[in-house]
């Protein structure tokens, strides 16, 4: 939204020209200008430029919705709101499962099983709704390489045995368990961010990072100077990005 | 600073241009005890702008002077000795000289004899004419608003033209602020310090670590805004602006279910004609569609949206609360250049504060905690820096002490500071305790945290 470009703000063709004079030629660089150097850019008057400034704004600006409406649009689909997790007690102190369509986070100490339980959400996804499944694929980001296939196969074949009877049903499911190993933050969040593709295409329903910690930890030392604000920067736009995709496609992540 | 008595105020004449200085001079004797200065009784200060330096003694208006200079060509009188002690002084490094920007038309009424002014009609070039052109400070007023209607006529003036005049007297505003409603949050502990909830027409920023409720609040008072009249609320609707997509319509159904059965109660034990009539407008679904919600992903999108609030709340008058959830977040990444940060977020600070105003609405922000490290240990300020901490006009700060929320007021311009712990229940909001009031037959067995509303429905 904010790299639109001034063409699609409606604007006029001249007034676009000149913009581009001054090397202004998305939304964001003309919200980010002062009412004087927006005057002095465009050469207009100062209530020429507020509506200017209101019609770039309706470009860019999210839509409206009430409450009610969203309410709406949540009741009228129960079933994708929640991925249970099928352990009742945790289910219950979280209504229903892990959200869809925000961000969930699991810390613990090491060795507790968060991997495992990460594994296991895996196997859910992959599910079908009758089973309390999202019927989708799964795209796992290792950052310690500790996802084991193995662990996996005999999870889903002891757990719901009626369901993995066959060999088959069980590559079916391994196959649409998309596993990427990324071991620098750098690589992590160009792989989010190349995510959005990967999502539509090949019908992801879950996104499992495992671990963001260990990444952020490796890499950047807080006792040195500036880099602090470096690993948050780090961090918070990967977690924006992530939370647009859990929003857009309303999967847990 | 080396000063004759006659000067009161010398830091007044640091002004850059020089304007101020003559009214600080009025009634002084010019003359120059010195025998040669030439400048000798040049009235009241020099006229700004024109070419009467002279070179070599006495520096003009135009040079920027430091701290102990002699501007303009008058003296004190009370100098001793003959000699003129001042030296001339070295213009001082880096100062530009002033550009003074004169409109054409100053020239014409000047010779008219009327006072000059700028196109806009600036004052404070007319002040120290009167005792030069001969004519008494009210007759140079006078003449003063004429030529300002006749500028002002040509200037369109847009809505804003309410904004012209702002002013009015303390007692028309302590009207204005004991009539004011306030958003009740639920916890009676945190409306007292508050002094009755959430002010209309101010800025509140709510400032903890993750997790501590700041979300919650928001949703309360969203809900809470909308609470009517004849229960102690404004009536009003609210607009909701999330940044960081932690809106849970689930939640927010659960709090104003709790909100409308407090109402009920209240309703059942009062039993009263406006009380039944309100509550039929005052159901589940008409809570939620009046609550507009937007999400804006990064802080272009806030932006917009903030320019485009003041258009939104005209056409939706009824709305009373405006809350910005997450405002440090879209702020916190992707910004290098800190400084247009910072002048964006004064920028966005200003807006909120003609909204408010304007509106007669609450503004609510949400704000994150950063590290700050010190030599020794590190403390949790708020985020966003300093310069923001002088947008808001009151400030929550919400924190944990041992797995208890408490919330501090750490700056109001009326209560004290003070801090208080809550609770956040499946209801929402509320106290730690029930407060230690009477009881009465309320039904408040069912709800023990629910705050008591009977003193308040009395003073109704």
């Amino acid at each position: 939204m904010a790299a639109k470009k001034l063409r699609r703000a409606q604007l006029s063709q001249e007034m676009c020209e000149r913009l581009r004079r001054y090397q202004i030629t998305t939304c964001q660089e003309f919200l980010c200008l002062s009412l004087l150097e927006l005057m002095k850019v465009t050469g207009q008057s100062y209530y020429e430029v507020q509506k200017l400034l209101c019609k770039v704004s309706r470009a860019c600006a999210p839509r409206m919705q009430t409450a009610y409406e969203m309410k709406l649009r949540k009741s009228g689909n129960p079933s994708s709101a929640f991925l249970s997790t099928t352990l009742h007690s945790l289910d219950r102190i979280l209504h229903g499962g892990v959200p869809c369509g925000s961000l969930t986070e699991i810390t613990s100490p090491p060795g507790c099983g968060k991997t495992q339980f990460c594994i296991m959400l895996s196997v859910l996804a992959t599910l079908p709704i009758s089973m309390g499944g999202l019927d989708g694929a799964v795209i796992y980001i290792d950052t310690e390489s500790a996802f084991s296939a193995e662990r996996l196969i005999e999870m889903a074949a002891k757990r719901f045995p009626a369901y993995f009877d066959s060999d088959e049903k069980l590559l079916c499911m391994t196959r649409s368990i998309h596993l990427y190993r990324e071991l620098t933050c750098c690589s992590v969040l160009k792989r989010i961010m190349s995510l959005e593709e990967e999502v539509i295409s090949k019908k992801v329903k879950l996104i499992i990072i495992d671990s963001v910690a260990s990444v952020v930890r490796k890499e950047f030392d807080t006792k040195l100077q500036g880099n602090l604000a470096e690993r948050s920067n780090f961090l918070t736009r990967g977690a924006s990005v992530l939370k647009y995709l859990a929003e857009e496609f309303s999967i847990p992540v | 600073m080396e000063m004759g008595e006659g000067w009161d105020e010398p830091s007044s004449f640091l002004n850059r241009t020089g304007k101020r200085n003559i009214q600080r001079w009025k009634g002084k004797t010019a003359s120059c005890p010195a025998s040669e200065c030439p400048v000798g009784t040049a009235g009241v200060g020099t006229q700004v702008g024109r070419e009467r330096r002279q070179p070599g003694h006495h520096r003009t208006r135009q040079e920027q002077q430091p701290l102990g200079g002699h501007i303009g060509g008058s003296h004190p009188a009370a100098l001793p000795g003959g000699e003129c002690p001042l030296q001339p002084l070295p213009r001082a490094h880096g100062h530009p000289r002033p550009r003074r920007i004169r409109s054409p038309r100053l020239e014409r009424p000047r010779r008219a004899g009327t006072a000059p002014t700028r196109g806009n009609g600036s004052a404070h070039v007319q002040r120290r004419h009167p005792p030069e052109i001969g004519i008494s400070r009210e007759e140079a007023l006078e003449a003063l608003q004429v030529v300002r209607q006749e500028c002002h006529g040509d200037a369109a003036r847009t809505a804003g033209g309410s904004g012209a005049t702002r002013k009015c007297t303390a007692l028309e505003l302590l009207e204005e602020e004991q009539a004011q409603g306030f958003i009740i949050t639920f916890c009676s502990a945190l409306d007292n310090i508050l002094g009755g909830g959430v002010q209309l027409t101010k800025i509140t920023e709510i400032c903890g670590a993750p997790g501590v409720g700041k979300t919650q609040l928001c949703m309360q008072l969203a809900v809470d805004v909308q609470i009517p009249e004849c229960f102690g609320g404004v009536a009003g609707e609210a607009v909701f602006i999330d940044t960081e997509g932690s809106f849970m319509v689930d939640r927010v159904v659960d709090i104003a279910a709790a909100c409308v059965q407090h109402c009920h109660l209240i309703a059942e034990a009062q039993q009263e004609e406006d009380h039944r009539k309100a509550l039929e407008t005052f159901s589940l679904e008409n809570i939620l569609s009046h609550i507009y919600y937007f999400r804006c992903r990064d802080y272009t999108e806030l932006l917009a949206q903030v320019y485009l609030l003041p258009e939104f709340l005209s056409e939706h008058s009824k709305v009373r609360l405006v809350v910005i959830d997450g405002i440090a977040f879209p702020f916190r990444h992707d910004f290098e250049d800190l400084s247009l940060r910072t002048r964006l977020l004064n920028g966005l600070a200003q807006q909120l504060i003609i909204i408010a105003n304007d509106h007669k609405s609450a503004v609510v922000l949400t704000n994150q905690m950063t590290t700050r490290i010190g030599q020794s240990q590190s403390t949790l300020v708020p985020a966003l820096g300093e310069s923001w901490g002088h947008a808001a006009t009151v400030r929550l700060i919400f924190h944990w002490d041992n797995s208890q929320r408490l919330a501090t007021l750490y700056k109001s311009p009326s209560q004290k500071e003070s801090t208080v712990a809550y609770h956040i229940t499946s209801h929402g909001f509320r106290d730690v305790q029930p407060p230690a009031v009477t009881h009465s037959a309320e039904g408040t067995e069912l709800n023990p945290r629910k705050r008591p509303r009977t003193e308040e429905e009395k003073q109704q």
